[in-house]
């Protein structure tokens, strides 16, 4: 995800880098099966199907213009990040009246931390197992800091962190008290 | 024992151009960069370091490593001073302070060594046998000052540890010869190759002094890439070949910053395959008075003069059972330290004896030690009859050597199994565990060019997935088993931490203690911080001789990690302070700070419980505050409560499956109260279940009890309904929510702009609708807990602190209030709602807490139903949910005080759950669990609470508003 006015820089140390995405929208996607009409429905809108299981995609031209990264969570969810909350929107009503899956908006309710430079991999071993690093085009569930954590890859050299809300001060504070040893 | 630093090339280790200086007892002595603490006290003339476990006897340094029963020191002072270290694993540094550690007043003087005059009255299991009459608690005080070893600092420790993981291909633990062939071997065949070492620097036994093999494959294990972390002690291995080690990154420094430093790292390293090259320990002798300090393993005094330049005494006796005693007597010979005979208690020995000109005295033992604080001398006797006669010989010294026992812990804890070696008495691995092979000393391999080819053979194979070799042993020699002679006087001790003598192995055996496990619990051998490393192998091999079996069929305890003692701080990690635990944070956290919120934490969440005003308490403002939304109104942040989303077509029938109440014949925009079972029928949580349209519905659960109830649901869909088309979604973090109630709730949000559909006389109680507020979409329920016009507000919780703001605003128009959880509390008992895990436990069923017409009215199926059929479920005797009156009016009946009609003694017939005043009332309300309660409406009860028995009344719910029209507005 390319950086943005809308993120607040949370740790700057050497070699180091993690920025809260604050206006990105974030919302489930929830469906039974890969053949359903909902999933149709969201492939015809971003022009992409949906990832493979554990992995990430990076949707830069899809046919409304807006750009987004789809995260596998599940056999049922994939999680759809944007930060056109219009194309959210857009989506959230396309889909509205299907009936073997459903949109539901997370934005708020999830923080998105985004992670770059050399020593995040490092960062990321000290806060998790090595099962939390994705490989580019992987989403990873995991468990950092104690917590449980969505950890993505859609871009070389950054790591993308989901957590819920509620905690993210938590992981926050981890990452503060671990860098602070780096 | 006149220790001295040996000249070079002697004290490979140590750096003699610089001097550090240390204090041990608040004695100063100076060592060297290098030097243990172990090394250092032996160059300074140290004997006498610690006392022992029960007996409080003299102790010295005994080995030179991890297995070290006896020189445990208490090091630093105040916040950093950590306790039971071994000084043969501290490693000098400038300012070091140690302590010894059980005696008192001092290590020379113990007023606890009384204990050794009567230790006849102390022997193996008397704590089991005493401590009865008059009762246990007399003794405990004193067994509890008399427990344990060192003392842990009460301060908080102000160092940090932290976590950290890798991977590896092949991972290898211990840097010796095998383990670094396997590297080198493994690493040059194209494997990620990890490398730990407990030790600062590479080599194992061999690095004790200068050695161009491993040097050479130091070498090249650097130039292959083997990722070597030194310091690293791997302490467990765990399934699927996790291994844990504990990484030393700075020692407790006497001078370090305030604010500490990262002291230890603990690595969790998966692995391919493991190759455990621990090595293994040196087995000792058992002879009468086998503890006097001067008497330590042969093995470590050669590696105290190579590796720190120490000579450990100038006259000493070797007292032996195996061949690797003779490289030892050459070696002190080497040295110039005089071996005044080497008693060996084979007739004859097998490797190595030839040429080394010592007196050897054959099937020869130590009958007698002399000497209380120190070794002066010993007595030798031969074992056989027409052996040597009785000859004392002077020295200062008696060096250990009863054979080897391999470092099998690692082995084991991997689920590798053991077989007992017969001609060198010691129990190897039998073939690899899952995953996890051994190689060198502790598979049972002691022949160096064998050690060395089968380590590469081994690390080559492992690296490109071929075939490992067989496992190999040999090289180590013959040994007897029995390392003691038996019926010489003076006690002979096996386990010299815990003072385990031949004796109390013998009463075990006496006693019927045949299991391995079983000794080791009654005698305690095997036990303290040293897990019996030298002690096990001998205890055994007793227990063999006094009930007749041979060792392997005696077997080993079993053995668990860690391979040795880790810090709790290590195991804590980050996990303090602020970080103890994951805590939930409000949305509009910093909104309720300004108005002066008291936080407390609810479960996981940190929730205002009061606002207290000047010279308020949190009571008296849980008071205010609740009366306040009886007569006005009030605002409560609900965030917590739990939400989640049900999507699907089978969403209706799930939820009837889920819940008591039936929710397939809500039509949209209607909500209903619902209790969840779990498959015992014990109620587990409650809610509100809400439609949003013909598939979609709206959950609230208890704020503790979301994870739970989505986590349930999920498996109910995923294992039982399989066939159910039904998405759950966790919605509580998007979603914040602003509960808004009291008889002006709806003009004070009318007055902030809501829309006039929302209004009572248009949205009734126990209802849903999707709104909208300056474009924001909301989801607004008419429910209520306090009993009064409530409405609960979802929104995004981005949002939540806005709208707060928003309706603080006009809060002085309708006298309104902020209010927190102990209001909210104070309200809902007036109301005689239920607070699930409050007033229910792990066995309330829904009839209990009065849902039997529920139950009665629902056909269907649902989850417990069937465990309400049971018996049990019908007993009329069960707890039941009542309300509680004091006959006084005034006595507030404190929570969790029991039940009962009659005085003492009696039995109980339930607990207070609920207890507040009530501001309405102007009395106490409360409720309870009460056997037969629904039938004893009116009755007297007795609420016996710490020695006081209170007078209560059984009286109907709710205490208020019994028609509940104030909900209905």
């Amino acid at each position: 995800m390319a950086s943005s006015p809308a993120e607040t820089s949370e740790v700057e140390v050497a070699g180091l880098s993690l920025r809260v995405q604050r206006q990105v929208e974030v919302a489930s996607l929830r469906y039974f099966d890969t053949t359903d009409r909902f999933v149709a429905a969201v492939r015809e809108f971003l022009g992409s199907p949906m990832p493979a299981p554990q992995h990430a995609l990076r949707v830069d031209a899809p046919p409304n213009g807006a750009r987004f990264i789809l995260l596998w969570r599940s056999p049922t969810e994939t999680l759809l990040l944007s930060y056109d909350p219009a194309a959210i929107a857009e989506l959230d009503e396309r889909v509205a009246s299907e009936v073997d899956g459903c949109m539901v908006v997370q934005t708020g309710g999830m923080r998105v931390l985004r992670v770059t430079g050399p020593k995040a991999r490092d960062l990321l071993l000290r806060l998790g197992s090595v099962t939390a690093i994705p490989a580019l085009g992987e989403a990873r569930s995991a468990r950092l800091a104690e917590l449980q954590v969505l950890t993505a890859c859609v871009q070389a050299g950054e790591y993308l962190l989901l957590v819920d809300r509620v905690y993210a001060n938590h992981l926050l504070g981890w990452v503060r008290a671990t860098v602070a040893d780096f | 024992m006149t220790s001295s630093r040996l000249a070079a090339p002697y004290g490979q280790r140590i750096d003699r151009s610089r001097q550090l200086s240390f204090e041990f007892n608040g004695r100063s002595m100076n060592g060297h960069p290098g030097d243990t603490l172990a090394s250092a006290l032996l160059a300074n003339g140290v004997r006498l370091v610690g006392r022992s476990f029960k007996l409080h006897r003299p102790r010295g340094i005994y080995s030179c490593g991890v297995e070290e029963p006896n020189a445990l020191v208490d090091l630093g002072d105040g916040a950093t001073r950590t306790p039971n270290m071994r000084a043969t694993q501290v490693e000098l540094y400038e300012g070091l302070a140690a302590a010894s550690v059980n005696c008192w007043p001092s290590v020379e003087f113990d007023l606890g060594a009384i204990n050794s005059r009567i230790s006849a009255l102390l022997p193996a299991g008397f704590y089991y046998k005493t401590f009865k009459w008059p009762n246990w608690h007399l003794f405990e005080p004193a067994v509890r000052r008399m427990a344990g070893l060192g003392r842990a600092s009460g301060e908080c420790d102000r160092d940090r540890y932290e976590e950290a993981a890798a991977q590896a291909e092949v991972l290898i633990i211990g840097g010796g010869l095998a383990g670094l062939s396997a590297a080198v071997a493994a690493a040059e065949a194209g494997a990620d190759t990890v490398l730990l070492a407990s030790s600062q620097a590479l080599g194992g036994a061999l690095g004790w002094q200068s050695d161009p093999e491993i040097d050479d494959l130091i070498l090249r294990a650097r130039r292959s890439g083997v990722r070597q972390m030194t310091r690293t002690l791997a302490f467990g291995i765990y399934d699927h070949n996790l291994v844990c080690a504990r990484e030393t990154l700075h020692s407790p420094a006497a001078h370090a910053p305030a604010g500490g430093v990262l002291r230890e790292r603990l690595w969790k390293i998966r692995a391919r395959a493991v190759i455990v090259a621990a090595g293994s320990f040196e087995r000792p002798m058992i002879f009468p008075n086998n503890d006097r300090p001067g008497v330590m393993l042969a093995g470590a005094a050669e590696k105290y003069a190579h590796a720190f330049g120490v000579a450990c005494g100038q006259r000493v006796v070797i007292a032996a059972n195996s061949d690797s005693a003779y490289r030892v007597a050459a070696s002190m010979l080497a040295a110039g330290i005089d071996v005044i005979a080497l008693v060996d208690r084979r007739p004859q020995a097998d490797i190595g004896a030839d040429g080394v000109p010592v007196r050897t005295l054959m099937s020869a033992g130590i009958a007698k030690v002399g000497g209380t604080r120190a070794v002066e001398e010993c007595t030798v006797i031969s074992t056989e009859l027409d052996g040597v006669r009785p000859e004392r010989l002077q020295c200062d010294s008696i060096l250990s050597a009863g054979g080897h026992a391999p470092a099998v812990h690692l082995h084991s804890q991997a689920g590798g199994k053991l077989r007992w070696l017969e001609e060198s008495s010691m129990f190897v691995p039998d073939g690899p565990a899952p995953g996890v092979w051994s190689a060198g000393a502790c598979a049972g391999l002691f022949s160096r060019d064998a050690v060395a080819s089968h380590a590469a053979e081994l690390g080559l194979a492992l690296a490109r997935g071929l075939a490992p070799p067989p496992a190999a042993v040999g090289g180590a020699g013959r040994s007897l088993a029995a390392t003691h002679v038996p019926g010489l006087a003076g006690k002979q001790f096996v386990d010299l931490q815990n003072d385990v003598a031949v004796g109390d192995i013998g009463l075990a055996a006496q006693e019927n203690y045949r299991s391995v496990e079983h000794l080791k619990r009654y005698t305690t051998t095997g036990m303290g911080t040293d897990q019996g490393k030298t002690s096990n192998v001998n205890a055994l091999v007793l227990m063999g001789e006094y009930t007749a079996r041979e060792p392997a069929e005696v077997g080993t305890t079993k053995f668990r990690p860690p391979f040795a003692p880790v810090t709790l701080g290590l195991i804590a990690g980050r996990r303090v302070g602020a970080l103890y635990r994951p805590l939930k944070i409000l949305p509009a956290q910093e909104w309720h700070r300004a108005r002066g919120a008291l936080f407390e934490q609810f479960g996981s969440w940190v929730r205002p419980s009061a606002y207290p005003r000047a010279n308020e308490t949190l009571e008296s403002a849980a008071q205010r505050e609740a009366g306040a939304v009886r007569r006005t109104a009030g605002v409560l942040d609900g965030s917590p409560l739990g939400k989640l989303e049900i999507f699907g077509p089978d969403a209706a029938h799930f939820l009837d499956l889920m819940y008591v109440g039936t929710m397939s014949n809500l039509i949209p925009g209607q909500a209903r109260y619902g209790l969840l079972l779990n498959e015992n029928g014990i109620v587990v949580d409650d809610g509100i279940v809400a439609r949003l349209g013909p598939q979609h519905y709206w959950v609230n659960t208890t704020s503790a009890g979301v994870e739970r109830t989505a986590a349930a649901f999920e498996e109910w869909l995923q294992c039982e309904y399989t066939s159910l088309r039904v998405l759950v979604t966790p919605v509580t973090s998007r979603w914040g929510n602003v509960t808004v109630a009291g008889p002006r709730s709806w003009a004070w949000l009318e007055s902030a702009g809501f829309d006039p559909a929302l209004a009572p006389g248009s949205m009734g109680h126990m209802s849903i609708q999707e709104s909208r507020l300056d474009g924001l979409p909301l989801r607004v329920l008419r429910v209520s807990f306090s009993g009064e016009l409530g409405y609960e507000i979802n929104l995004p919780a981005e949002h939540t602190a806005a709208l707060l703001e928003r309706l603080w605003a006009r809060a002085d128009e309708f006298s309104a209030v902020p209010y927190g959880i102990e209001a909210l509390e104070i309200m809902r008992t007036e109301k005689g709602f239920i607070h699930i895990g409050t007033d229910t436990d792990g066995t309330t069923l829904p009839q209990d807490i009065g849902f039997a017409r529920a139950l009665e009215r629902k056909a269907a199926n649902f989850v417990g139903r069937r465990s309400l059929l049971r018996p049990a479920a019908r007993d009329p005797d069960r707890l039941q949910l009542v309300a509680l009156s004091p006959a006084d009016g005034r006595t507030l009946l404190p929570v969790g005080a029991q039940l009962a009609a009659a005085l003492p003694p009696t039995q109980t017939e339930g607990h207070v759950t609920s207890s507040y005043w009530s501001p309405e009332l102007n009395c106490p309300v409360a409720l309870g669990l009460l056997a037969r309660g629904t039938q004893r409406l009116g009755e007297s009860v007795r609420v016996h609470h710490l020695g006081k028995v209170i007078d209560a009344r059984v009286v109907k719910a709710p205490f208020i508003d019994p028609k509940g029209e104030r909900l209905h507005g």
